[in-house]
């Protein structure tokens, strides 16, 4: 395996120079565009995503796959730009895994936002991913949070997602591995990984996606960092929520 | 397009009031699976699952191909899965609803990503030919919890099927009909289960506290409808997580979570016990002739 | 030609007449108060992936964003024997008698294939007429010249492929051509490719280091440059000739015009003694012109009081007979949606304003020229 995890053992530091607890860079910015309702750009590392909302608006016609009438609907797309990755790669609307993050969205916020406020309407969030570098559904969560935020739609609170993993493949029964927080696109390939996401800065978790095969006894230390990660990551976005919203106070700039 | 009926408000109070009294609406225990049957076809790889009036037909096929030139020592299993307007009104030929798309991703990620069939054995010539293994899902009736009885199908029928004896002699692969030889069984890795949970948020709603919390095991399709959320544990009986989805919906705390893990885990040794037993049983009823007594011995190993 | 944007706007008859009017004043009134040829501003950065080899985000002021990124990856050519052995041929005898820049000059054969180009659009599907429209059209100016491909060139054995994916970040407001093509632009601009270390036709190999690198549009000081195209959008209404229209003014436009431009290195004599005449200089080439629909056409007319029997008019008896008699009428201030095509003149002028020395083009080249390039 090209993961080299026995230097890992020796310094206790990851192939990016991390140590196990630590997130790699996030910064963010909302209100990146002025024609949508609310915009945000999200960088975790070398994943940046950038995430429009629009509406709450007119449900489009027989075309909303969910028929509620007393609540908004919330509507995800997800665009991965053919450049994202190491190799250029065109991929279709049709593919699952991407509907899947899209899906799952959409369920997490469509409980998170109060839509009974908005009757028979729909909240558009389209996503894009610009490059890819591990931890997708989580950079992708966090972008819609703020830009739902940006947007100005009622919500009960943050939802903050990052990723955690086990050191070591899950071949080995290795009892002393160490769980690591917020993989990288070449960790997340050769470690076992979940991706979490809480409500704000509570213990609730909405989204829990693990797809590797991982022994049961790793799995409570593994999410037990996860949980922590996203108070992290809350942190971090709750800072740019407060610097922009007094930036408005202060009439500075808009 | 045709939409599942909605329950009417009254039948959302009703089960509400029920689950507040602990009760479920079809009496049975929070973590009790509905009455499951399995059944085998005559042929090798056809699998009957009925969970309660969920009942699900599982059809196993392998043949010769190529395989793919990135992989060229592995052979190739696809699973597809097809709701059929027979199952529900609901369910439209052309067009993947939200259910199909997660119960053709949830089992490819239980299956088949956490490699519960080797695909390596597939290989007859390496670049070559591979034996290609094709498990068809059918759903015949939905009431709920398709996931659970489709990965027990798709389990138990990977398990009962057999594919044609082959023998490789340089670079020519000779296929022997099932007459000519006894078929092989599949080399499976491990047996992947998937235990689904529905949680039911009794909160007042509006109110600061964390709400109660009520979670189900094997939902029919009326109490899905009603879930605020739900969980996917995908396991097998040695304690392995092959996956996890926790797709939106409400927040549950992390220690339910694990809780619920664990519970699965239970869960799944129960079922992987009872889909032994019934292949074992098939087996016997299979071995009455003579002649087939003498291939016990290689029947014992594999099952 | 080429299809309008499908948002139509809402506007009613009078107000559409309203901007008509103010429009076709010498000089015309913008609703925004700009001149004829004045540009909204917009933001633009380069460089801002990593991962590509280059790209570029440009955000235009009504809020429309898009980002282009470009990836280049090496592909064996195709063999064409019989000019392979032509250019065997020449190439031999060229690197006898002349130096090696004439001589990587005769091998070069670029084919349109190498570049591929996607446009995605928020709403629309791959296959959707506006984006198959917009990645025609620039990729149309960017193959035009026939020089780009020639770039893209490593030997006689091997290419670079290159693949242009152009996202449009928000809802297509305005006509989105002219920002994706100035995206493409700058992105095109800060695209650099790995230098080549192996000789001739071996397997490429290249330098690892990125610092070394080459632009694909090399960037001498004080030389000529050749630069990729772009792609303005032009309107006029009566005689005005109007430059980066607003949706609004799009909305009443009777001649919408897709102009591509390029700029030329002058041939390589005459290039160092122009060096001095001044930066200004440009040699400018028109790559292709396409005329828009102009979504005027789709909207509906105004009924003039002679027509309305609320204001004491007679209306017609049928739909056929008001129609014609909406023909014959012709009254200052109600909506009348343009008909028929473009006067060839009008055409001409519109071409010659863009292209004109110390015209909008040279303008925008300069403007693009001044984005800090990574």
């Amino acid at each position: 395996m090209p993961l080299d995890t026995s230097s890992y053992s020796l310094a206790l530091l990851r192939l990016d120079g991390r140590r196990w607890n630590e997130l790699r860079r996030l910064t963010a910015q909302i209100s990146t565009q002025a024609s949508a309702d609310g915009s945000s750009y999200l960088e975790m590392g070398n994943t940046k995503v950038i995430c429009t909302v629009s509406g709450p608006s007119e449900q489009k016609a027989a075309g909303s796959d969910r028929g509620e009438r007393d609540k908004a609907g919330v509507r995800v797309e997800i665009s991965v730009a053919g450049f994202s990755g190491v190799e250029r790669k065109r991929r279709g609307r049709n593919d699952k895994r991407i509907n899947e993050m899209a899906t799952t969205i959409s369920s997490a916020f469509q409980t998170n936002l109060f839509t009974n406020l908005f009757p028979h309407s729909t909240i558009t969030l389209s996503l894009h991913l610009l490059s890819s570098d591990g931890s997708v559904l989580a950079a992708l969560l966090n972008a819609s949070t703020l830009a739902l935020i940006d947007a100005g739609i009622p919500m009960k609170d943050y939802i903050c997602a990052c990723t955690a993993g086990s050191t070591s493949s899950y071949s080995s029964n290795d009892e002393s591995a160490d769980p690591l927080l917020d993989l990288n696109a070449q960790e997340e390939l050769e470690l076992p990984f979940l991706t979490v996401a809480t409500l704000g800065g509570s213990d609730s978790v909405s989204v829990l996606v693990m797809e590797t095969k991982v022994q049961v006894g790793r799995l409570e230390g593994m999410l037990a960092v996860g949980v922590d990660g996203c108070k992290q990551v809350r942190e971090v976005l709750d800072e740019v929520v407060r610097e922009r919203g007094s930036r408005i106070l202060e009439g500075t700039k808009l | 397009m045709p939409r599942e009926t909605a329950p009417s408000l009254n039948e959302k109070l009703f089960f509400q009031k029920a689950l507040e009294e602990n009760l479920r609406i079809d009496g049975r225990a929070f973590d009790q699976f509905r009455a499951l049957e399995l059944e085998f076809g005559d042929e090798y790889g056809v699998a009957d699952v009925r969970l309660g009036k969920t009942r699900i037909h599982t059809h196993i096929s392998a043949q010769v191909t190529a395989p793919l030139p990135e992989k060229p020592f592995d052979g190739l299993f696809t699973l597809t899965t097809e709701l059929s307007p027979m199952a529900s009104p609901a369910f439209e030929v052309s067009r993947p609803t939200p259910t199909e798309l997660l119960l053709s991703r949830l089992l490819e990620k239980t299956i088949r990503r956490s490699q519960a069939l080797d695909t390596e054995s597939l290989c007859l010539l390496a670049g070559q030919k591979v034996w290609a293994v094709r498990a068809d899902v059918h759903v015949l009736s939905h009431d709920g919890n398709l996931v659970d009885a489709a990965s027990i199908a798709v389990i138990a029928a990977l398990q009962h099927f057999r594919r044609p004896d082959v023998s490789v002699e340089g670079e020519s692969v000779v296929v022997f009909g099932l007459e000519e030889r006894e078929p092989v069984p599949l080399s499976m890795l491990h047996f992947p289960l998937c235990v689904t949970f529905s949680f039911y948020d009794l909160g007042g709603g509006a109110g600061e506290e964390e709400g109660e919390m009520r979670v189900l095991i094997d939902a029919t399709s009326s109490e899905e409808m009603l879930r605020d959320g739900g969980c996917t544990v995908g396991m097998n009986r040695h304690g392995e997580v092959c996956q996890i989805a926790k797709l939106g919906g409400v927040p549950v705390d992390a220690v339910v979570l694990l809780n619920c893990i664990a519970v699965a885990g239970q869960k799944v040794r129960e079922i992987s016990d009872f889909v032994k037993g019934r292949l074992e049983s098939d087996r016997k009823k299979r071995d009455k002739g003579g002649w087939m007594e003498e291939l016990r011995a290689e029947n014992d190993r594999v099952s | 030609m080429a299809p309008s944007s499908t948002q139509q706007i809402l506007l009613s008859p009078a107000e559409l007449s309203y901007i008509h009017t103010s429009l076709s004043l010498s000089p015309p009134i913008r609703p925004d108060a700009r001149t004829a040829s004045q540009f909204r501003p917009l933001v633009a950065e380069t460089d801002i992936l990593p991962s590509t080899n280059g790209s570029a985000r440009i955000c235009f002021a009504d809020g429309t964003e898009a980002i282009v990124g470009i990836k280049a990856e090496v592909e064996k050519s195709r063999p064409i024997y019989q000019q392979n052995v032509e250019e065997l041929d020449l190439s031999a005898g060229a690197a006898d008698d002349e130096d090696e820049d004439d001589e990587v000059g005769n091998g070069v054969k670029g084919l349109n294939e190498w570049v591929e180009l996607s446009v995605e659009i928020p709403g629309f599907r791959d296959d959707d007429s506006m984006p198959v429209f917009l990645s025609a059209m620039l990729s149309e100016a960017l193959l035009a010249d026939g020089d780009f491909t020639k770039r893209l060139w490593i030997n006689r054995r091997f290419h670079w492929k290159l693949y242009l994916d152009i996202l449009l970040l928000s809802q297509p407001l305005s006509y989105p051509l002219p920002l994706l093509s100035l995206t493409t632009h700058l992105a095109l601009l800060s695209t650099r490719l790995p230098k080549l270390k192996s000789e001739l036709d071996e397997d490429p190999l290249f330098d690892d280091d990125w610092d070394a690198s080459e632009f694909l549009y090399p960037r001498a000081v004080g030389k000529a440059r050749t630069r990729p195209p772009v792609t303005l959008l032009v309107m006029a209404v009566q005689e005005n000739i109007i430059f980066d229209p607003s949706k609004e003014e799009l909305a009443v436009a009777e001649v919408v015009l897709a102009v591509s431009i390029g700029e030329m290195s002058p041939p390589s004599g005459g290039g160092s003694m122009e060096v001095d005449s001044g930066k200004g200089e440009r040699d400018l080439r028109l790559l292709a012109i396409r005329t828009i629909d102009p979504p005027s056409r789709l909207t509906h007319s105004g009924v003039p009081n002679t027509l309305n029997t609320a204001t004491g008019g007679s209306a017609a008896g049928t739909s056929e007979q008001n129609s014609s008699q909406r023909e014959s009428v012709v009254e200052e201030g109600v909506w009348q949606p343009p008909r028929g095509g473009a006067k060839r003149k009008l055409i001409a002028a519109m071409i010659s304003k863009v292209l004109e020395r110390g015209g909008v083009a040279e303008e925008v080249l300069d403007g693009l020229d001044a984005v800090e390039l990574g």
